[in-house]
């Protein structure tokens, strides 16, 4: 689904390169974490699937086709194939949560007919049936990334980026975001995301690619955030407590 | 779906850069109305050509009893020189230029000039004497009055070769300056209005910085998410452009055709049918120019 051969990035010349010839491979249906420190590329990743900057060296592939290849005029459709969701939710203040979450729908010139009947099951999908009519001010930042995730599907990509989802909520909420990711990969997303959170990355068992420097250190199926460091003490109290966390998002879903 | 949702945007945009959007409006009016303004006096400058040059004659004045001219220093013209001169009007050197010609006797002229001043206390003062006699000269192209004037000025008999399309031409000349300053100030109020289009879509641009970059994220094509900015200040332009045509009309029909032309009655002075053709320059002119500064403007200050 998303292919990247000796991709090297480099924003400054005088500086290391923010991506050094990475060559990684996501499948389809694939649930992947990308992890690594500040600075260490992460970002500089996604925005390479998007096309939002052009790699210097190497190619990326996205379903097949190699995004260089992919003319301006025709990048926006490869974007109605990905999702994309940030910390900071980027919703539109003074729409409310359906007209946000229609807003993805309305650019791309999707009918009023097809969005009254799409954005309410999406919205209960992301566990926000009955707060259609809020305004983002009057929603958690949970609830708000919610949104931002429901908008990020509602025009059903086969791919989401998320770039450190729950970067500004706190443990508890972010299991519930986590909740939200992992059924929309069920339903056959591929779903990359970068992070910092080490609890969440431990308690999902995904795929984890490790960037450090921008270069690819580790890449390893149901793994931790940090290689061999078994779940102890402070993180297995949060582990448990977000556990109940996603209990209850499933059992709002049902 | 898509159209709607782009008529929504410009509504949404011109709300609320209400003021920046006012500017606009106004300052593209003003100077598409000197725009306008030199159009009209283009108009009314060719009208008056067609009206008059058909009527305007090369008059050559014949001496008389007080004539000073050296042409006439044997005194009043005789009945040769007056054959002479006719026949010369008739030679194959000079009748080509000419469309055809008619003697006006001192009697004749002194009847003209009594209707023309027949209200005026100067007709007591002048005598059938002191005024010339002359040929009247029809010219297939006026513009070859010059020939004319060097066949005969010099001939016995001759007091002076005149052209009354001289002075109509000092008149033309006169309102072609002022057209062409009309042009100047248009020019400078029309670099404003570009500065002030291209600044109003920054500034829109900027303030919904952030529905653009959830349109591009979503994958909106490069037309939804900048059709709307450039809307937005081709509207602005095009009324504008719509205000200064309705000044211009109005100002025809109610000026030109109505104080002046009472004041200059055998002016003709153009319609206020006629204005409506410039109309539609100056609305194509705003729209065009706001449109192309506008994509200029989205080209380096909006992503897509
Ligand atoms: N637009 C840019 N221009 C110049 N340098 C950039 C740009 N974007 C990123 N960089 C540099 O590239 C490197 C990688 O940045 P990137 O944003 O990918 O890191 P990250 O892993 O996402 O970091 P964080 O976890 O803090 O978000 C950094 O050194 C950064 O300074
Ligand atoms: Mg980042």
């Amino acid at each position: 689904m998303i292919r990247f051969e000796n991709v090297t990035k480099v924003y400054d010349p005088n500086a290391r390169p923010a991506l050094d010839s990475v060559s990684l491979e996501i499948d389809r249906g694939e649930f992947t974490f990308l992890v690594g420190a500040s600075g260490s590329g992460k970002s500089t990743f996604l925005r390479l699937i998007l096309k939002e900057d052009r790699a210097t060296s190497g190619s990326v592939y996205v379903a097949g086709q190699n995004v260089a290849n992919i003319s301006s005029w025709r990048v926006p459709k490869l974007r109605r194939g990905i999702g994309v969701v940030f910390q900071d939710f980027r919703l539109l203040p003074q729409k409310n949560v359906f007209a946000n979450v229609a807003f993805a729908m309305q650019v791309i010139g999707k009918s009023r007919g097809i969005i009254r009947e799409t954005v309410p099951e999406v919205l209960k999908t992301v566990g926000l049936e009955g707060k259609e009519r809020r305004m983002p001010h009057e929603l958690s930042g949970g609830e708000q990334q919610r949104v931002a995730i429901a908008r990020a599907v509602v025009n059903r990509p086969g791919i989401l980026l998320a770039d450190e989802p729950t970067g500004n909520l706190d443990p508890i909420t972010s299991m519930g975001i986590m909740g939200v990711l992992d059924k929309i990969n069920q339903n056959g997303t591929t779903v990359v995301m970068a992070t910092h959170d080490d609890d969440i990355v431990n308690e999902m068992r995904k795929r984890v690619v490790e960037l450090k420097n921008g270069v690819v250190v580790r890449d390893e199926a149901k793994a931790l955030y940090t290689s061999m460091i078994p779940v102890v003490g402070e993180s297995r109290r949060l582990k448990d407590a977000s556990e109940a966390e996603l209990d209850r998002a499933q059992g709002v879903q049902q | 779906m898509r159209l709607a949702f782009i008529l929504g945007e410009i509504g949404s945009g011109l709300r609320r850069n209400l003021s920046m959007v006012v500017s606009v409006v106004l300052v593209t009016f003003v100077s598409l109305t000197f725009v306008g303004a030199a159009g009209m006096l283009q108009l009314q400058i060719n009208q008056m050509k067609g009206y008059w040059y058909d009527k305007v004659q090369v008059a050559i004045f014949l001496c008389n009893d007080s004539s000073t001219a050296t042409g006439c220093a044997s005194g009043a013209v005789t009945k040769e020189q007056q054959d002479n001169l006719a026949k010369m009007l008739d030679s194959p050197a000079v009748k080509p230029y000419i469309s055809d010609y008619q003697f006006e006797s001192q009697a004749d002229a002194f009847k003209h000039f009594k209707e023309q001043f027949s209200n005026s206390p100067i007709v007591d003062s002048v005598t059938q004497d002191q005024l010339p006699s002359s040929f009247r000269i029809n010219m297939k192209n006026p513009e070859k009055y010059q020939i004319i004037s060097e066949t005969f000025s010099s001939q016995p008999g001759v007091e002076t070769v005149s052209d009354q399309r001289q002075v109509l031409e000092r008149i033309f000349e006169w309102m072609n300056g002022a057209s062409v300053a009309a042009m100047v100030v248009a020019a400078v109020m029309i670099f404003c209005a570009v500065l002030l289009i291209t600044t109003t879509i920054r500034l829109s641009a900027f303030s919904r910085r952030r529905e653009t970059g959830i349109m591009r994220l979503v994958g909106a094509s490069k037309t939804v998410i900048q059709l709307p900015f450039i809307l937005e200040g081709v509207i602005a332009a095009v009324v504008g452009a719509l205000l200064a045509s309705g000044t211009l009309w109005l100002v025809a029909q109610f000026w030109l055709n109505g104080d002046l032309s009472r004041q200059f009655l055998n002016t003709p002075f153009i319609s206020s049918t006629q204005v409506l053709v410039i109309a539609p320059v100056l609305i194509a002119l705003g729209g065009g120019l706001a449109g192309i500064s506008s994509l200029l403007t989205l080209r380096r200050y909006l992503k897509v």
